[in-house]
């Protein structure tokens, strides 16, 4: 366990030297970041001394190798926009970003559970009917529209909760909901099918033989071998809130999380602030990956460690 | 994370040697008596026919008209006016016109990213699965690099770098949905490298493009329709996403995205903008989705990895 943990650990750090790798290819090669990061009608002296201040006079191999420094002391740079350390408004915002997938996904969680066990349950009766037209509604809207259906009717018309920012619990809630639908859809239909797989297995054929109800067997016996496989479609779901739908609602709802800083940042031009979200998001899903492996291992020890 | 080196189809031999492509008559037999598919098809047509033909129909107006004095005018039910049956937007233009043009926007980005990515994510597939050895590590290890990496996080840095636009949103998001390909089209042809019709055209001497080209890739065709459906379906929404965080189509032009961008300042007075442009998509979107679905109906054996609800990675 502890080796495969280290070469898991190992292979995490490779994919992120390679994403910041591919960052500073595109910023520092392909473009000139004092140009990006200036306004269009910067002088050419404004230009010579943002190159001076971002060290780009010197030869590539050493503005990488500092690069690298960089990440592995925790020290990018600068923000251009808010100017004080990149690293640490990054920081600031990292435990936003986690409350808010940590709610999207307990929402999803608590949805997707019980009505993928209903739909095995009843397998083409209502309930699975109902759970397949809610799974196809979730993932064909745009979250973000979502978001603002939501807003429209709970907090213009209703008025119940706030259409923005961050202002305590109830504010976590529709963000919440509008980043957990498409998961919960998803993860539904999974656990509809894994179950019903799991219910012509023999161990099932032979419980329900033996006079257990169908819902007994599936909450006592195929629930428990259904887990691993549900898990690592979570850890799926979570990687996707970080690196895609995260950054949308946060920017819908004004959410103070990395993915609304990472837009600000592109809005901002700033292109160290940018970097230091992005790979943060990057960390956050190799992390959540080898959480999940380790997670999986401890409630399923039949899983191999690859 | 995710564990990508095992393929992610257990095909025995026998089920890979009974994969047939449907016969045109049995698929359409099969779609008469699904609804789900007549539904899908029905509502994909429709969507279809509007991007190519809408513009032309006579009754609808210009989509850039503005009209400063029928600014936010509800839609007709609501008490507008037939002129403009879905209302107009902050800067009086006609919604619906504005909906039809951006379903030419969705329309072309999906096809041309879901073309890009398949077309890479095959190659390298098929290289990797029938190659193996050190040409399998590399591909699967950038595969791999870009699951941890996909979409609007490399969206954000190549905007960044290089402006927004329609070319970079299409990149994007071929950027973010080829190991998909490259994942199925490997497994695929792991089970069947070592099948009769392989080891014969070695053995006659075809040389590996061919190989490849001429006996694995027919073989493949019918589970990448359905994957290339799915694809479709997820490049609408991340097109939809990406313009509406304003990377994709720059005004004065239009996308459903940017409509729901645009119309956000109104959606206490004028909410039609936001819902029914966010309708458009989920609509164009539905409609693909349940054609995936029926189409993993008929071949449940080889659509049974891949359903629709479980599709990994791709997507903003």
């Amino acid at each position: 366990m502890a080796r495969w943990l280290f070469r898991r650990i190992v292979a995490g750090i490779f994919v992120l030297w390679a994403v910041s790798s591919i960052i500073f290819l595109v910023t520092n090669v392909f473009t000139d970041p004092a140009a990006v990061s200036l306004p269009l009608g910067a002088s050419d002296e404004q230009r010579d001394q943002r190159r001076e201040i971002l060290g780009l006079n010197r030869p590539l191999v050493e503005q990488y190798g500092d690069f690298l420094e960089g990440l592995v002391t925790f020290d990018v740079g600068d923000s251009f926009w808010q100017e004080r350390p990149a690293y640490d408004i990054v920081l600031e915002r990292v435990p936003n970003t986690l409350r808010l997938v940590g709610a999207g996904m307990s929402f999803a969680l608590i949805v997707a559970i019980p009505f993928g066990l209903l739909a095995a349950r009843w397998e083409k009766k209502f309930p699975d009917g109902l759970s397949l037209g809610f799974s196809l509604a979730t993932i064909s809207a745009p979250p973000f529209w979502v978001a603002y259906l939501l807003i429209i009717v709970f907090a213009v018309n209703l008025g119940w909760v706030p259409t923005s920012g961050d202002d305590g619990f109830k504010s976590i809630i529709l963000p919440a909901i509008a980043l957990g639908l498409p998961s919960a859809g998803r993860l539904t239909q999974m656990l509809r099918r894994s179950t019903l797989d799991e219910m012509h297995q023999p161990y099932a054929l032979t419980a329900e033989s033996r006079g257990f109800s169908r819902g007994y067997t599936i909450l006592h016996h195929s629930f428990r071998n259904t887990g691993a496989g549900f898990l690592t479609l979570s850890g799926w779901e979570i990687t996707r809130m970080l690196t895609g739908y995260s950054v949308v609602i946060e920017v819908v709802f004004a959410w103070p999380g990395v993915g609304q800083l990472a837009f600000q940042a592109v809005e901002q031009k700033d292109l160290i602030l940018l970097e230091a979200s992005v790979l943060m998001l990057a960390l956050m899903v190799v992390v959540t990956n080898i959480l999940v492996d380790v997670l999986r291992r401890v409630i399923d020890p039949r899983v191999e460690l690859a | 994370m995710l564990d990508i080196s095992e393929p992610l189809f257990e095909t025995s031999l026998e089920e890979a040697a009974s994969v047939e492509l449907p016969r045109r008559k049995e698929v359409w037999r099969h779609l008469k008596r699904s609804k789900v598919g007549i539904a899908g098809c029905i509502i994909t047509g429709g969507f279809i026919l509007t991007a190519i033909f809408g513009p032309m129909l006579p009754f609808i107006p210009n989509p850039s008209q503005q009209d400063l004095e029928a600014r936010l005018t509800p839609p007709v039910l609501w008490g507008g006016t037939w002129e403009h049956v879905l209302g107009t937007d902050q800067l009086g233009r006609d919604l619906l016109a504005r909906i039809i043009e951006g379903a030419r926007v969705s329309l072309l980005v999906g096809l041309s990213a879901v073309a890009l990515s398949a077309i890479i994510g095959v190659t390298l597939g098929l290289i990797a699965g029938y190659k193996s050895g050190l040409l399998d590590t590399v591909i699967t290890s950038v595969a791999d690099i870009q699951i941890a990496f996909p979409g609007v996080l490399a969206g954000l840095i190549l905007v960044t770098a290089f402006g927004p636009g329609v070319g970079l949103v299409i990149i994007v998001i071929a950027m973010s949905g080829w190991m998909v390909f490259t994942r199925v089209t490997r497994g695929f042809v792991f089970s069947l490298k070592t099948s009769l019709f392989v080891e014969a055209g070695e053995l006659t001497g075809a040389k590996s493009a061919r190989i490849m080209r001429v006996h694995l890739l027919p073989n493949l065709y019918s589970s990448l329709v359905t994957l290339a459906v799915l694809e479709f379906a997820a490049a609408v929404l991340s097109e939809s996403a990406f313009s509406f965080l304003g990377f994709g189509v720059q005004p004065p032009g239009t996308s459903w995205g940017l409509i729901i961008a645009q119309g956000r300042d109104y959606i206490t007075n004028a909410w039609w903008i936001v819902t029914f442009a966010g309708c458009a998509i989920a609509l164009a979107v539905l409609g693909t989705n349940l054609i995936a679905l029926w189409l993993q109906s008929f071949g449940d054996v080889r659509g049974r990895e891949r359903t629709l609800l479980e599709t990994p990675g791709a997507g903003a």
